[in-house]
């Protein structure tokens, strides 16, 4: 079996290599966070990962969520030292996990009949966490695209899909922008009904000759309009923000 | 389920016990048998014992007794919303209440069926009643109060030795360094020698009374075994730079107030960035006052809520601190966008 391991420290990855090894199985590479994880998955394809929850940056369950955009995601155990809240949602979800410091009989048993997640299990244990996403993760020509949450401008809905306007450009995602509002209510604001605009990019409001309103940003020369209904919201951010 | 939990965690806290119950009940009815068989020696030097003045001293005192913690049961649920004080008062006015009219009625009734002939004794007979039931419930309210406080104090004593344990070893490193250990047994042997010595020697200063006082040095030498732990695991992404020279080896501290510190510094600052970074331990003397300042990166604010265990920790110590040498002694948090600082400020204070 084909494993990749996913560890930030380095004392804890060189002993998951040596139960790996003893086993009889292959451990295809090492990644020291998140990130690390999503792209050596894509280029080396391992059967399972072996994926710590505690990590800088994007920790093990959001990588987790991450990894159900590949084409043929790998299996995944999760690994802690000690998460009550994890355990809690791994135990209520049915996803398996290993313990710090992990010992062999447990890592050959849950290897052995280690499955794929399904989404409704990982959607489960992030929505007891209450977890926020720090990146959106999409596939565009067959790669792997991690957006940072504190880069994007606005999510803007068009029909089938939701574009994210970055500082980095701009990306295609399938999600529902109101699952998008709730889950990252805290850094946007709704402004129409086909838009939710991160607060610390909104310049400005202005007013058309028309009649409408139209929001100024940051990064970005496009001109997002404000449905009425919304005009109030956006004047108190806007009002906080001076 | 919910709101049974909430009335049984309202039944740990309040000092009126449930009336209600089968045991409360049967110990009321007991105790005032005794009442009356009490009563009835008293009073019968010069008359003879008899049954019968049993049977209507019996009854007289239970009706008493029954109504009373019938109307406390049922008032219960407001009584136990007021302040202990209050609701003290309160059943106490409702047992004289009860026994001022349980005595009238049953005055009247002995008038009517004939066993008094006169009217003069009422208001005797009122006020004795009265009296008897004043003190005895008194007597009763108190034994309930002062049990239900030796309750309190027990539980506040043990929350407080939990809560101070909590603060000291958190399992997150204890586990995280076991499997360090586990890891460097076959690749270094000598590193988890000295991590296995490390972690005892920390573990001895953890099992110390609450509020020891060491000397600085040796809480120095805690805090730099418990970093060179971590250090095993963090590898590169840890440095720490000591400027301690200012701080004079003889002062005292609490024992393990740095390391907790240091911990935090880690679990929430450098543990967090995938490059690591630098924490900066500072000593400054200022007359009789030191202050050592721990510095360390961190993740800004809005993105992760500092969490509960962390502020216990925090607070812990700054109330040892506050504690042991009266303010300003304490710590002081400045949290900026991407750096953290936290202030230890304790007076320059020797072993006598």
């Amino acid at each position: 079996m084909n494993i990749l391991i996913t560890d930030d420290e380095a004392p804890a990855r060189t002993r998951l290599r040596s139960l790996v090894e003893e086993l009889g199985h292959t451990v295809v590479g090492e990644a020291v966070h998140g990130e690390q994880a999503l792209q050596l998955c894509e280029t080396l394809q391992p059967d399972t990962i072996l994926l710590d929850i505690r990590m800088p940056g994007m920790d093990g369950i959001e990588t987790a969520r991450h990894l159900m955009v590949l084409e043929n995601p790998p299996a995944i155990i999760f690994v802690t030292a000690f998460d009550q809240h994890a355990l809690q949602a791994f135990e209520t979800s049915a996803v398996d996990y290993l313990l710090k410091p992990i010992r062999k009989e447990r890592l050959e048993a849950s290897l052995e009949k280690a499955g794929r997640l399904n989404r409704v299990q990982l959607a489960q244990v992030s929505d007891e966490q209450q977890q926020v996403r720090s990146h959106i993760c999409t596939r565009s020509r067959n790669r792997i695209c991690l957006v940072p949450v504190n880069k994007i401008i606005y999510f803007m809905a068009d029909q089938k899909y939701i574009s994210v306007v970055s500082d980095d450009g701009e990306v295609l995602i399938e999600e529902s922008l109101k699952s998008l509002e709730e889950e990252f209510n805290e850094r946007f604001i709704r402004v129409h009904r086909n838009a939710l605009v991160a607060k610390d990019y909104i310049l400005s409001m202005e007013k058309s000759p028309a009649g409408g309103h139209f929001l100024v940003l940051r990064n970005s020369d496009k001109k997002l309009e404000v449905s009425r209904r919304h005009v109030p919201g956006v004047r108190k951010i806007i009002k906080n923000l001076g | 389920m919910e709101q049974d939990n909430q009335d049984s965690i309202l039944d740990e806290n309040i000092f009126l016990p449930d009336f209600c119950g089968i045991r409360m009940v049967f110990t009321v009815v007991v105790v005032s048998e005794l009442l009356a068989i009490a009563i009835l020696l008293t009073t019968s030097i010069e008359q003879s014992l008899s049954w019968d003045r049993l049977g209507v001293l019996s009854l007289f005192i239970q009706w008493i007794a029954l109504c009373s913690i019938g109307i406390l049961c049922v008032s219960r649920k407001w009584l136990i919303r007021l302040n202990d004080t209050l609701a003290g008062y309160l059943s106490y006015v409702i047992v004289l209440l009860v026994t001022v009219i349980v005595s009238e009625l049953a005055y009247w009734s002995m008038f009517y069926i004939g066993l008094i002939d006169s009217l003069q004794s009422h208001v005797d007979f009122i006020l004795r009643n009265l009296g008897i039931s004043a003190i005895l419930s008194a007597i009763t309210l108190r034994f309930i109060y002062l049990q239900y406080q030796q309750k309190m104090h027990m539980q506040a004593h043990a929350n407080a030795r939990i809560q101070a344990l909590q603060a000291r070893i958190r399992p997150h490193f204890l586990f995280n360094s076991m499997n360090t250990i586990a890891a460097l047994i076959r690749s270094q042997p000598e590193n988890a020698e000295s991590a296995v010595e490390d972690l005892s020697d920390l573990f001895r200063a953890s099992l110390n009374k609450g509020n020891q006082l060491v000397k600085v040095a040796d809480e120095i030498e805690t805090a730099k075994r418990y970093i060179h732990i971590e250090q095993l695991r963090l590898g590169e992404r840890l440095a720490v730079n000591w400027e301690l020279e200012e701080i004079p080896d003889s002062a005292l501290l609490p024992v393990l107030t740095l390391q907790p510190l240091l911990e935090n510094a880690i679990y929430h600052g450098i543990e967090k960035l995938p490059q690591g970074g630098e924490i900066k331990v500072k000593g400054e003397r200022q007359g009789d006052w030191l202050n050592i300042i721990i510095i360390n990166p961190c993740i800004s604010p809005d993105e992760v809520g500092q969490s509960q265990g962390n502020k216990m920790a925090v607070r812990n110590i700054d109330e040892r601190l506050r504690i042991t040498f009266g303010p300003p002694a304490g710590l002081k948090m400045q949290r900026e966008t991407e750096r953290c600082e936290v202030d230890v400020i304790f007076p320059y204070q020797e072993q006598q």
